[in-house]
């Protein structure tokens, strides 16, 4: 292995690292993404389990906040009802550019076992979703995959968010339509 | 002739019964002399219809009229402190009433009795609330999903449907997907009516393949490049193997007109 | 100046502008000691709460409407989705109903393994509950040490059925699977495990600690007069002086042959309801503890013997002609119970879990009713938190151990 000197005096004292700001950025955003504590069934509790001792959420840095002012992701972790569908829209709305969404979970993925009156058939009719995570309830492993998963993505990611085309609220076809963000 | 449905009773059937099926029926019991069971019918007295035990419960059937007298009754003179539930039977198809239950505890006997009565479609029932305050949610629980008015409840309001929800769920006439107004609720409640042709159709079809998507589900024999653009094209079937796949090149078969 | 409209609306949650000098608060449906999706309105006099009124129904997914629309078999895995925390518990209390419904009961063993995973989801569900419990309180350790523990028992769950939270893990009639070999070990190990922990890290940590005392002592008064009025059950009704408990007085399963304790507290608060909850967990262990050598001594047949209603072992169906035509129209048709109606009550973690079930005979419920513990103790917040101050509301609602998917269905 060859050994470089390197001179830390005619470097003005620092090392010196080169990059592009779009890298910087991504770095930093993700590397610290916190979610929404926006536990709405079952997977919450999976949700939960993945903060908790055995799978230590926090090596990733992620921690979980229960602002959605201060949070860059929504893990929406359950069914969503049609009582609800509002309120997931709103807080929605109260997060911060740039967000994401993980739907954790069948219910939040498509309605899931509920194909019912009272249940929304999949998240991605009111909010645009990065990731969809499958299983009911997903394990813990499965969502610190997602997380990793959307890391890679945002890593891909231009940093001025405008540039990036969010997935949109396609219909049922798969004609594109008009963005609702 | 387009096939008839009926329209009262919208749940699953069986779609096939026996035609010499009989239904055996659940045994009832005669309550014997001399038991809790039987000062129970004693105290009630003359509003009871019918008696009975059926899997350790006594049921007692009384005139709709006489529910508050009769709990109260069970209550304040038999030690059946806990009201545990309270909700309804939907029989509006077959005999245009409603089957309404009680279910009360007594803690010292550990004993269960089910005071039952029938409601015809359109009439109210007297509130239990001021005898077991946990009627207070079922009977907005019953209210929300059969529509049964409860007299004197003091906050009768729906509890688990949102408010401005139309219909009532558990009836046998709703179904179970939801009807027009319940399918588009969360996208008229956010977005708006003009939003509907945006978002279109729920998809309540689980096994749903849609061919112009081409991110999130492959057919097999039809694979394209992830994300690419339907054109439109009719079909052609990618033969990969010819002992392995089915082939769905519908040319080579042929479609009977009539069943052989 | 933000500008509100359809798609980019803007709430406030708190309304000061009111004549009579009080405060609305709305609380939830999304805040982290929720417990789920409970959404609270509170009227404030300063700190005090001089109204509640807890909202519901935002986990409605229509359980009940499912089970008119599903044959019996098929509507099982949906119980799991009731109470998440302690799933095999809604699913043996269905399983139940059903079996009592048809008049069958199952074997020697399967009533064994029933009880064991009875008893271990309770471990699980009453770990959850000191958890989130400590942790609305403010004692995060707490959290880390009990899901450590609670991983432990999900593992054990997990090598029986191969889930971690929806189990399914009983059927109509039996148990599907027997014990995996070495399971009984790994259980032995883990009531040790639960025993010491108990109270070396939990009672050590919470019961004399100042801050907790201070928090839960004289919060959530519930009379034993109002515990019965407003249909508490459990270790709810138990923590206001009255010793009901379904196990002892009506005995399911196993628990007439078992030998183990009803903890009862007269504190009647929050306080007397955590000690409660602990002590539970040490007889559930020694419930546990007494079901091994049971194990052993029991026959190996799973599943009960009703060819109307039950499946033939598999290798019957694969033998015998008769046992694969009763197994084919159980499959495609359902079974077909009597007509009648039953209502069984079932000691589940949360307190008294039922379900009426009314049968017309078809192989589709006509009416399905769950009777959920945590829906009655929602309703009963709207008594408890009058007169309390704000802080103290997450105590009570932490206290009062509510899952959200059996509350709403």
């Amino acid at each position: 292995m060859a050994q470089h000197q390197v001179n830390y005096a005619s470097a003005a004292g620092l090392p010196i690292a080169l990059t592009s700001v779009d890298k910087l950025v991504n770095w930093g955003r993700s590397n610290s993404l916190w979610p929404l504590t926006y536990g709405l069934a079952c997977c919450a509790i999976e949700m939960m389990a993945s903060g908790a001792s055995r799978y230590d959420f926090d090596r990733m840095g992620t921690i979980f906040r229960a602002s959605p002012r201060q949070a860059d992701v929504m893990i929406l972790a359950g069914t969503l009802s049609k009582k609800h569908a509002e309120f997931a829209r709103r807080l929605y709305d109260q997060m911060t550019e740039p967000k994401w969404v993980i739907s954790m979970g069948s219910c939040a993925n498509t309605g899931g076992m509920f194909n019912t009156y009272a249940t929304v058939q999949g998240v991605d009719r009111i909010i645009p979703v990065d990731i969809y995570l499958p299983g009911c309830a997903p394990r813990p492993e499965t969502l610190q995959y997602a997380l990793m998963m959307l890391q890679k993505k945002i890593r891909k990611e231009s940093a001025d968010m405008k540039k990036n085309t969010k997935q949109d609220l396609t219909t049922q076809t798969g004609k594109k339509r008009a963005r609702l963000i | 002739m387009r096939k008839y449905v009926p329209k009262d009773n919208v749940q699953a059937k069986a779609y096939y019964t026996d035609r010499f099926h009989v239904v055996p029926r659940v045994p009832r019991e005669k309550v014997e002399e001399g038991s809790h069971f039987a000062e129970v019918v004693k105290a009630i007295g003359t509003d009871l219809k019918e008696s009975y035990i059926e899997i350790s419960t006594l049921v007692l059937h009384i005139n709709p009229e006489d529910n508050f007298k009769v709990i109260k009754t069970l209550k304040e003179r038999c030690g059946y402190t806990q009201c545990s539930e309270q909700s309804a039977v939907d029989y509006l198809a077959k005999e245009n009433e409603f089957e309404l239950f009680w279910q009360l505890l007594n803690v010292k006997e550990a004993k269960r009795v089910r005071v039952v009565c029938r409601l015809e479609k359109g009439l109210a029932i007297e509130s239990i609330e001021p005898l077991f305050k946990s009627a207070n949610f079922a009977e907005r629980e019953m209210f929300d999903m059969f529509g049964i008015k409860v007299n004197n409840h003091p906050f009768l309001k729906r509890i688990l449907m949102p408010d401005d929800w139309e219909g009532h769920p558990l009836l046998k006439t709703y179904p179970l997907f939801g009807d027009e107004f319940a399918s588009w609720y969360e996208v008229d409640k956010i977005f708006g009516k003009e939003y509907r042709d945006i978002i279109g159709p729920e998809n309540r079809d689980p096994a749903k393949i849609d061919i112009e998507d081409t991110k999130r589900f492959s057919r097999v024999g039809y694979e394209v490049p992830f994300g690419a653009e339907y054109n439109g094209e009719e079909e052609q079937g990618i033969e990969y193997s010819e002992t392995a796949l089915v082939n769905y090149n519908k040319k080579a078969s042929k479609t009977l007109d009539e069943r052989r | 100046m933000q500008v509100a409209n359809k798609l980019s609306p803007f709430f406030e949650n708190l309304n000061f502008e009111r004549d009579d000098n009080t405060m609305v608060i709305n609380f939830g449906p999304q805040h982290p000691s929720a417990h789920g999706q409970l959404r609270l309105v509170l009227e404030l006099d300063g700190e005090q709460v001089v109204k509640a009124y807890p909202d519901i129904g935002y986990l409605h997914r229509g359980i009940e409407k499912m089970a008119e629309n599903m044959t019996y078999n098929e509507f099982l895995p949906t119980t799991d989705r009731l109470d998440y925390i302690a799933s095999t518990s809604n699913n043996y209390a269905y399983a139940l109903a059903v079996e009592k419904l048809i008049g069958i009961e199952a074997p020697r063993r399967a009533q064994v393994i029933r009880t064991m995973l009875l008893e271990l989801n309770r471990v699980i569900s009453h770990l959850f509950f000191i958890a989130t419990h400590a942790l609305d309180v403010g004692a995060m350790s707490v959290f880390l040490y009990a899901f450590r523990e609670r991983e432990f028992a999900m593992d054990l769950m997990e090598d029986y059925c191969g889930a971690r939270l929806t189990h399914s893990a009983v059927r109509i009639g039996g148990v599907p699977l027997d014990l995996p070999a070495g399971w009984l070990e790994n259980l032995a190990t883990f009531c040790d495990k639960v025993d010491y922990e108990v109270e070396h890290t939990y009672e050590a940590l919470l019961t004399e600690n100042r801050i907790w005392k201070m928090r839960l002592e004289d919060v959530g008064v519930i009379s034993a007069e109002d515990a019965l009025n407003w249909g508490c059950t459990g270790p709810m009704l138990r923590g206001s002086g009255i010793p009901y408990d379904i196990r002892k007085e009506e005995p399911y399963e196993l628990y007439s042959e078992l030998d183990f304790d009803v903890p009862v507290s007269d504190r009647c608060d929050s306080y007397g309801r955590y000690k409660l909850y602990m002590e539970e967990m040490r007889q559930s262990t020694r419930i546990l503890k007494q079901l091994i050598p049971m194990y052993k001594e029991s026959e190996p047949q799973l599943m009960a013997h009703a060819p109307q209603y039950i499946s033939a072992p598999k290798e019957e169906i694969m033998t015998q002609n008769y046992a694969l035509m009763q197994h084919f129209v159980l499959v495609t048709q359902g079974m077909r119970p009597p007509r009648g109606e039953v209502y069984v009550p079932t000691e589940s973690p949360k307190g008294e879990l039922g379900f009426y079930i009314k049968s017309e005979g078809e192989p589709y419920a006509y009416r399905l009713k769950c009777r959920a513990p945590s829906f009655f103790h929602t309703g009963l917040l709207q008594e408890i938190l009058v007169g309390t101050y704000i802080a103290d509301v997450v105590t009570i609602i932490g206290s009062t151990n509510i899952v959200f998917g059996e509350v709403d269905r």
